[in-house]
């Protein structure tokens, strides 16, 4: 119960931190994205369950918000739980490195995500000019904020769900 | 003849020398000769007490040095009470000066009513331009509602909840607004940009447009009033075999930071799209 509790509280505050301050503070036309670093940081904890449940319901809620048709960053989000449940399989002993894949990656996915919705809606934007003013200083914001994100996460789950140690 | 013996002369030279001394003294005559005799005792009495009040200093110094540093310590106290209380007199001041300028807008556009509305926040994706402002249907706000600031157009209501709306700048990639160039008197499209730059297009080729022309809506379309200030020309590109000339448009509004907007209540947009022949 307590788990879920603050797993909603977390995502609450990540987005009001998004809209209130990140998506505000741009880099060339790039914003970094706190709820796609938190999924990212969220879903790489081994000990954390529900991950496809609350994204599901957040990438909901902030589809609804959003103005971003087609559900669009429902599909984003599943997909960066999608890419972090691979790499934690293989790169699990470095979870930092793991986390700045997932990012990499993520950040990535999300915008071709956006670019194809947008280009199907007939939006006039071009792959350069995205990639350019808007995926590339994105990245480097979200990599910027993947560190303290992480160790927030880190640090959450660490109380919410105290290792086991055999006596 | 006893009145004149020695005792009374000494007597009498006396008063008379002092007299005499005392009429020169006031009369000035003896001004050379008393600075002359006096500088040397001044310069003295001058050494003496800058010496006894460095002396003075000295001694007493220490017990002087705990009391200015009391006193300093509270007057910076004083001054870091003074600062808050200056930084928070410039914000309830930058508070007050965006309502007068909204109050102030309203006055010169009395023919419209007006919902004043905070931002409260931005579209999480980069790719859109959009604001969130704190009014919704409670507070009158209706989707198509135009949306503008005491500078000039910001966009239209996109979405609407009970306290809350979102609003679709015209920096959008996606928005188009019907303007017109107050100089040349020529209509256009004032098309929104992904990195939040606005151009004109559909400029009639023979037209001359000059930097800083002035962009104001036409009206046409129904979607926004017209005659509202968007921004002014900044430079126009023509291409070969283009149909129309283009145009830079510099915004008169700072979409970047703004923090509180009017809503148009009384403006129903027109949706003509079912009048438009499908091809």
């Amino acid at each position: 119960m307590i788990p879920n509790l603050v797993t909603a509280l977390l995502i609450a505050i990540f987005y009001i931190l998004q809209t209130a301050v990140f998506s505000q503070t741009a880099l060339i036309s790039g914003t970094a994205d706190l709820i796609l670093l938190f999924f990212a940081a969220w879903s790489l904890q081994e000990q954390v369950k529900n991950t496809w449940i609350w994204t599901v319901i957040a990438g909901l809620l902030i589809s609804l918000v959003s103005a971003m048709p087609f559900f669009a960053p429902l599909l984003a989000y599943l997909g960066v739980v999608a890419i972090s449940k691979l790499i934690q399989r293989r790169v699990w002993k470095i979870p930092i490195l793991a986390m700045f894949i997932v990012t990499l990656l993520g950040t990535f996915l999300q915008h071709i995500i956006y670019f194809i919705v947008l280009q199907l809606e007939g939006a006039p934007i071009s792959l350069l000019e995205s990639l350019d003013m808007i995926t590339l200083p994105s990245l480097l914001l979200n990599l910027i904020f993947a560190l303290p994100i992480f160790a927030v996460v880190n640090e959450v789950v660490g109380r919410l769900y105290p290792l086991e140690v055999e006596v | 003849m006893k009145f004149i013996n020695s005792k009374n002369i000494q007597t009498i030279v006396i008063i008379i020398v002092v007299s005499g001394l005392l009429f020169l003294a006031l009369s000035g005559y003896l001004t050379p000769i008393f600075n002359l005799s006096l500088s040397p005792l001044i310069s003295l009495q001058s050494w003496l007490s800058v010496r006894y009040i460095s002396a003075r200093e000295f001694i007493t110094t220490p017990r002087d040095v705990t009391q200015l540093r009391e006193q300093n310590t509270l007057l910076e106290s004083q001054v870091t009470q003074l600062q808050t209380q200056l930084i928070e007199m410039e914000e309830r001041l930058g508070e007050a000066q965006v309502c007068f300028a909204l109050l102030d807008f309203g006055r010169t556009n009395p023919q419209y009513d007006y919902t004043a509305a905070t931002v409260v926040g931005r579209e999480i994706s980069p790719f859109l331009q959009y604001i969130i402002i704190d009014k919704g249907t409670e507070h009158g706000v209706r989707y198509g509602m135009p949306v503008v600031t005491q500078q000039g157009l910001v966009g239209r209501v996109d979405a609407v909840i009970a306290r809350a709306a979102r609003v679709k700048l015209i920096t959008d990639s996606t928005s188009i607004v019907n303007v017109r160039l107050q100089s040349a008197e020529v209509e256009a499209q004032l098309q929104g940009s992904l990195t939040g730059d606005i151009s004109l297009d559909m400029i009639p080729l023979d037209l001359n447009v000059e930097p800083g022309d002035v962009v104001l809506t036409s009206g046409l379309g129904g979607n926004f009033p017209p005659n509202i200030f968007i921004g002014q020309v900044l430079s126009t590109q023509r291409r070969e075999n283009a149909l129309f000339q283009t145009a830079s448009v510099q915004p008169i509004v700072d979409f970047s930071s703004i923090n509180a907007v009017l809503v148009v209540n009384n403006f129903e947009s027109v949706d003509i799209s079912p009048l438009i022949p499908e091809p």
